[in-house]
């Protein structure tokens, strides 16, 4: 204790020290209690205040992550490591919050609850929160506390406003298969500091851990870790809460859990590989094999069971696990360069999932359905919309003229010259499966324009879609997706 | 004599019911039973793990942190169980499958 007591002073000034790193995060924090405040006494005179200090608080946030970049900096005894990794995916997560709150806003706009809107504010910068701890860390306690904040708000946005049978299904089934995934994941965290005595999954003494310890014991914990993990980005054998929490969210919500949660468990994931992988003792070899497997195997579920789906929700969510494989993919193909690739796909993957979204939510209010047979004939009625739908379903198979085509082509040459150098199967095999599911993709999102112009709808004529904000949303980010595809130097000079 | 064996092998056991708790699925509030089980087991490792790591108390902390995260998720968890009893007047996960392929 006496030890103790006389490394206060320094315990101390280190952690004032750090407080300035921290910044980002605190301006979440404040603008969540912010939200808070504004929806118990401010909403009742003006209704938007809690949105207004919600849309203030992450811009400023966005304002304080900026000056970071270029400036590597750790803080709190190494929890918190801040890099240009971090920098640009927590600025890409922020932006695409920004852009959820107003999906929310329109989408709850026109129904009348017994509950307050302005919570779920609240509950969605308190994920905003975990998520950006979850970019900056490469300890185990603060990513595992990220997670569980990112998790339990997930689980508060899906259920919050369960007025029907179907979304109080959904969230059922999100919150215990989620906190199933987080206790197997604690076990293995458990005896991964067990086996090292050391939090830190970057630091020598964790490696030199792993290294020592007994593989039967390093792949029980490292298989029940990368169940946590598995989780949060939605890979294979843990999937299945994907398609029923897609289905039975809000369609915001939807566009939230299908792309902002992935941003930070993939940032994780690369730290954890790029750590990990380098060495050339069993678990380094143990982790290369299992996200390999995982990829290929993720990319075929996907996208084969996407085929069969009738709704067009149901079917985004096979899609986005499809997405999750060729993200792995991009994992393993950056170990060894820049996260360049990883971020430009990344933010990519994000504008088209937004896009797709913002149309979804647009045609669900004016029909009503989300079913794909609805979409029957609208495409005359539409012919906006429905052009810049199949347009984004173009980048999303990965076809040119469209980013989506220059973040595959990027993720397939790096893993190209992966395999050269190294010459190993699985790499090849990652290749041509990601080809082929490319391939198999096409088949899915086609159904979409298929049923808008080619098939015959009933004759009731709808009346035009005015220019909501998600609409307009859903067309912005379109045109991006094409910018970005003719001229993709100008979202990769950003991350250089 | 109690050594770290022992803390471990009465871990490993209690994770295995909480698993089994959870698998055989008759319930959801036995899930969430289950669920703690398996949450406390990895707290029992943390802290008799934490007693050769005498340096930063990682594991002490750990076990503090995984008490409280856990018990956010339960009242979480059981709050949206109770709004699916109001839909469904049964909470047996298997006779609520409205959501399928």
């Amino acid at each position: 204790m006496n030890e103790f007591s006389s490394q206060l002073p320094s315990i101390l000034d280190q952690i004032i020290a750090s407080i300035p790193v921290f910044k980002p995060e605190l301006v979440i924090i404040v603008a969540f209690i912010g939200t808070i405040l504004a929806t118990l006494f401010f909403d009742t005179i003006w209704k938007h205040s809690s949105l207004a200090v919600a849309f203030l608080g992450i811009i400023a946030s966005i304002m304080v992550t900026i000056p970071q970049i270029d400036n590597p900096t750790s803080g709190f005894f190494g929890m918190l490591i801040i890099d240009n990794f971090a920098v640009y995916a927590r600025v890409i997560i922020q932006l695409a919050l920004l852009v959820v709150l107003f999906l929310i806003q329109q989408y709850f706009k026109n129904k009348t609850f017994g509950k307050n809107l302005g919570d779920i504010y609240t509950i969605l910068l308190a994920a905003g929160l975990g998520l950006n701890l979850l970019t900056v860390t490469t300890n185990w306690l603060l990513a595992f506390i990220a997670i569980e904040t990112v998790s339990i708000s997930s689980y508060i946005l899906v259920g919050y406003f369960s007025e029907t049978k179907r979304q109080a299904e959904a969230a059922m089934k999100y919150v215990l298969f989620g906190s199933v995934c987080a206790a197997i994941m604690l076990y293995g965290l458990s005896l991964l500091y067990g086996f090292t005595g050391n939090l830190d999954f970057a630091s020598q003494a964790h490696i030199q851990g792993l290294i020592s310890a007994p593989p039967v014991m390093i792949s029980i914990a490292l298989l029940f870790m990368f169940v946590g993990i598995g989780f949060k980005l939605g890979f294979v054998p843990f999937h299945m809460w994907t398609p029923d929490v897609y289905e039975g969210a809000p369609t915001p919500i939807t566009s939230f859990l299908s792309t902002v949660p992935k941003i930070g468990a993939i940032v994780l994931l690369s730290r954890i590989f790029q750590a990990w992988v380098s060495t050339s003792f069993y678990f380094s070899e143990l982790t290369l094999l299992f996200i390999v497997v995982v990829a290929i195997v993720t990319m075929l579920v996907g996208n084969l069971i996407a085929l069969r789906q009738t709704d067009v929700k149901r079917m985004m969510a096979y899609s986005s696990i499809g997405h999750t494989g060729f993200l792995l993919m991009a994992v393993i193909s950056t170990q060894t360069k820049d996260p360049q690739i990883l971020l430009f796909y990344l933010a990519v993957y994000t504008l088209m999932n937004i896009a797709v979204f913002a149309f979804i939510q647009t045609l669900e209010e004016k029909i009503g359905s989300t079913t794909i047979a609805d979409y029957a004939g609208l495409g005359k009625t539409y012919p906006i919309l429905f052009t810049i739908f199949t347009f984004v379903g173009i980048s999303l198979i990965g076809l040119p003229p469209t980013a989506g085509f220059i973040g595959k082509l990027l993720v397939f040459s790096a893993t190209f010259d992966l395999y050269q150098t190294t010459q190993d199967i699985p790499f090849l095999l990652l290749l041509i499966v990601g080809a082929l599911t490319s391939v198999i993709s096409l088949f899915y999102y086609f159904r979409i324009p298929l049923y808008a112009f080619l098939r015959k709808g009933d004759e009731t004529q709808n009346p035009p879609i005015p220019l909501t904000l998600t609409y307009g949303i859903g067309i912005i980010f379109g045109f991006l997706v094409l910018l970005f595809g003719i001229f993709p130097d100008l979202l990769l000079q950003v991350f250089n | 004599m109690i050594t770290l064996t022992h803390f471990l092998v009465v871990s490993a056991c209690i994770f295995c019911i909480g698993l089994y708790a959870v698998l055989a699925k008759r319930n959801a509030i036995l899930i969430l039973v289950g669920i703690e089980l398996m949450i406390n087991a990895a707290i029992l490792n943390f802290v008799a793990f934490g007693r050769y790591d005498k340096i930063n108390y990682g594991g002490q902390v750990f076990a503090l942190f995984a008490i409280v995260l856990a018990a956010a998720a339960v009242a979480v968890g059981l709050a949206i169980i109770l709004s699916v009893y109001r839909h469904y007047k049964t909470i047996n996960p298997d006779n609520i499958t409205d959501l399928r392929d």
